[in-house]
């Protein structure tokens, strides 16, 4: 069976996919895969940055590829002596800001500095999200099957929710709903561990 | 519209901004609230946080399940999940205020997509997302499949519409077999065999629920961690064989080999070793005791049976494609035995021509073939494809092919494709919609024949061996297409031999033109081929069914 394909490996294969073409831009392969490595160790934190100013994975997502593209483009200013990911929040906040430009229900939750405040009070939060968050994994074990299979269908698999609905009979609201009940019993459970922890 | 916090409100105003549904009003409203009610603020980014951490973290979620129950597919269920996708940006870019439907827009490799873009700037610097998206073309084709159904014997299944027939893919939910045994692989490779009466519900390529009945498990090392809940405990396989005996009182666990941890509701973690079993009882702590191999006779029989006849069924077909060897109009064998990873060139085993040399390998990995220790080669990446050279020009041809599919994510997929689109040569492929198309290319530039069978490749083929044969008869005129010996489809051909190969391909296409131009050009097969023929002459409807029935994996 196949085996795990490298990041090296999967340049090193497009590469070849693309004989024809030579680089005309400065860039090394090397910085490259500089760049993916230190990108790809990133990018979980970097997506939820975004998504602490727009929740929505799907969206959050978008910015969050816009920003990788925006990283390589300037990746030559980058400081190697610098931690990255900061460096890359920095680009994701003004990625989140270009795109909603175009969104007018988005500014309305994030205007008024509320965005800048979201990210800079999320940053003082840390020690405290990370507090009731290690206990996510056990809580999520503590979930009945069927709910436990809707998570990780929504989360994990991203099927759509007319999917889900389909897969466990039930309307597309009524889905939405039971998503909304199951993160609201992770929420409880966390909190929780957490206070049986402080206690 | 205000907000109060706390307040059900505010809790559904949080559910509707993590699936982009609150509409501006809503969204003002918690702008306000959050702005002026810190604890509102701190609550808010503790529960988003939550959200995005469930969106990103692959591990929270059972190790290894399947990919595959999404269209991507493709990626490969070997390749560990994407912590989160890339969505297809040029189809909601234009929809800025795209509605529930459109989440379900397809998803790729995040790390392919990275190394796609930052390949792109580097190398051709004009770069537009647009062509970055359409190139990873991905049709609605979807398979949930988690698990096939290998074998029954004297099976009543109960509650089911369909009783599933032995080969097909199974979608996570219920089975209830009430009488008779039952085989189940699971997409991780874990082999479960079940006696009825037992429940099973599949929740994944590599976990299952089972609340009443008996089953035995055998986990080789890839799948590893493969899990079933009982009522009871949970059984997290550690590469092993072990038994399982459930009710809803009660569960028994034995491990005939390797080892297995044993979690029950409230206890610790409990490793149960070879040779031994545990009972639990209720809400009581396990008892330990040696295994009962007597109480699961039935199964160890008929997994020492199935093994059995699998390698018996091996050793007939290599037999066969002994013989075959000595054809004369055998012009290209490939068995793909003896396959290793570290292969990069694939013999021809064809003994009494010397036409063609051996073939190259680009990428592509070693997998399981029809039978458990019969390798075959697997197509993934974009960049996956055997290239060979086939000199000469034929008045007949003949092309056959196992093939199991992962899905069919490329407009076409190739099977065999010639290089370009030259005189006399053809590309033989499979359509997303199931299509199995022949193009064949005759000497004006403009001259070609397409030969398309109706749609014969559904999503329950996936996951499948599938027997694939297509004859060129230049004598008769015609094109026959076979799936499983078959005829799917006859035609006169309107092109005149002879008939080329030429510099061609298995599982890709080398467009030979700017690789940059046309998205579509992309062709990669998705999934595993076993055995490869080409012969020189058209094979009769007789002989393609023989090569079919010696073949196939069971009798």
């Amino acid at each position: 069976m196949s085996k795990t394909r490298g990041l090296a490996e999967v340049i090193v294969k497009f590469h070849h996919m693309l004989p024809d073409f030579t680089p005309h831009s400065g860039a090394s392969s090397a910085s490259q895969q500089q760049f993916l490595s230190l990108f790809l160790r990133s990018e979980r934190e970097i997506f939820r940055y975004v998504a602490a100013l727009v929740p929505n994975l799907a969206d959050a997502e978008d910015i969050v590829q816009q920003t990788a593209l925006a990283l390589w483009a300037k990746f030559n200013a980058y400081d190697p002596a610098r931690p990255f990911t900061p460096w890359a929040c920095r680009f994701a906040l003004n990625k989140t800001r270009q795109w909603l430009e175009r969104r007018q229900r988005w500014q309305a939750l994030l205007e008024q500095g509320l965005a800048e405040e979201l990210a800079q009070r999320r940053e003082e939060l840390q020690p405290q999200l990370e507090a009731r968050l290690k206990h996510l994994e056990s809580c999520l074990g503590a979930l009945p099957v069927a709910q436990r299979s809707l998570v990780q269908g929504y989360y994990y698999e991203r099927a759509s929710i007319d999917a889900l609905a389909g897969r466990f009979s039930r309307t597309e609201a009524a889905t939405y709903k039971m998503l909304q009940r199951i993160r609201h019993d992770l929420r409880l459970c966390l909190e929780g561990h957490h206070q049986a922890e402080v206690v | 519209m205000k907000l109060e916090y706390p307040s059900p409100e505010f809790d559904e105003t949080i559910a509707a901004v993590c699936h982009g549904e609150a509409d501006e009003a809503r969204m003002r409203a918690l702008n306000h609230l959050l702005r002026s009610n810190a604890d509102a603020r701190d609550e808010y980014l503790i529960r988003i946080e939550l959200h995005s951490r469930l969106a990103s973290e692959p591990d929270l979620f059972s190790e290894g399940a399947d990919v595959s129950l999404e269209p991507l597919a493709a990626v490969s269920r070997a390749v560990p999940p994407a912590p989160w996708r890339l969505t297809e940006m040029d189809h909601r870019q234009s929809n800025p205020n795209h509605g529930s439907s459109e989440r379900a827009t397809r998803a790729m490799d995040r790390t392919w997509i990275l190394a796609l873009a930052a390949c792109f700037i580097l190398l051709a610097g004009i770069f537009s997302l647009l062509w970055l998206k359409r190139s990873e073309p991905r049709n609605g084709t979807t398979s949930k499949a988690v698990a096939m159904l290998a074998r029954t014997v004297d099976a009543r299944w109960v509650k089911q519409p369909t009783p599933p027939r032995a080969g097909v893919a199974l979608e996570p939910g219920w089975f209830h077999l009430e009488a008779g045994l039952a085989q189940i692989v699971f997409y991780s490779g874990a082999r479960v065999v079940i006696e009825g009466p037992t429940d099973l519900q599949l929740i994944s390529s590599s976990e299952a629920v089972c609340p009443t009945g008996r089953l035995l498990a055998e986990v080789p090392e890839p799948a590893r961690g493969f899990r079933i809940k009982t009522g009871q405990l949970n059984v997290v396989d550690l590469g092993t064989a072990f038994g399982l005996e459930t009710d809803h009182g009660q569960t028994e666990v034995d491990v005939f080999k390797g080892e297995v941890e044993l979690s029950a509701k409230a206890a610790a973690v409990q490793a149960l070793r070879e040779g031994t079993a545990a009972l639990v009882v209720g809400a009581g702590a396990a008892q330990f005791m040696a295994v009962r191999p007597d109480a699961f006779s039935n199964m160890l029989e008929f997994q020492q049976r199935s093994l059995a006849a699998e390698a018996l069924r091996y050793d007939q077909w290599r037999l066969k494609s002994a013989q075959l060897n000595q054809d004369p109009f055998l012009v290209v064998h490939f068995d793909f035995e003896g396959l290793s990873p570290s292969d990069s060139s694939l013999k021809n085993a064809a003994e009494k021509t010397a036409l063609v040399q051996d073939a190259a390998i680009v990428g592509c990995e070693p997998a399981q073939g029809r039978w458990r220790e019969k390798p075959a080669l697997e197509f993934q990446s974009v960049n996956d494809r055997v290239r060979l050279a086939v000199p000469g020009a034929f008045q007949s041809l003949t092309l056959s092919t196992w093939v199991c599919l992962k899905g069919l994510d490329r407009q076409f997929n190739s099977l065999v494709m010639s290089d370009g689109f030259d005189p006399g040569t053809i590309h033989w492929l499979i359509r997303n919609d199931g299509v199995l198309g022949l193009t064949v290319f005759g000497t004006g530039s403009a001259e070609y024949q397409i030969l398309a069978s109706p749609p014969v490749i559904g999503v329950d083929d996936l996951g499948t061996w599938l027997h694939l044969a297509v004859v060129l008869d230049g004598k008769a005129n015609e094109a026959v297409q076979y799936l499983n010996g078959v005829p799917v489809s006859r035609r006169t051909l309107k092109i005149r031999p002879p008939f080329r190969l030429n510099s061609v391909e298995l599982g890709n296409w080398n467009a030979r033109r700017d690789p940059g131009s046309e998205p579509s050009l992309i062709r990669n097969l998705s999934g595993s081929m076993d055995d490869f023929e080409m012969f020189s002459r058209a094979l009769s409807q007789a002989e393609i069914r023989d090569l079919y029935s010696s073949g196939k994996a069971e009798p």
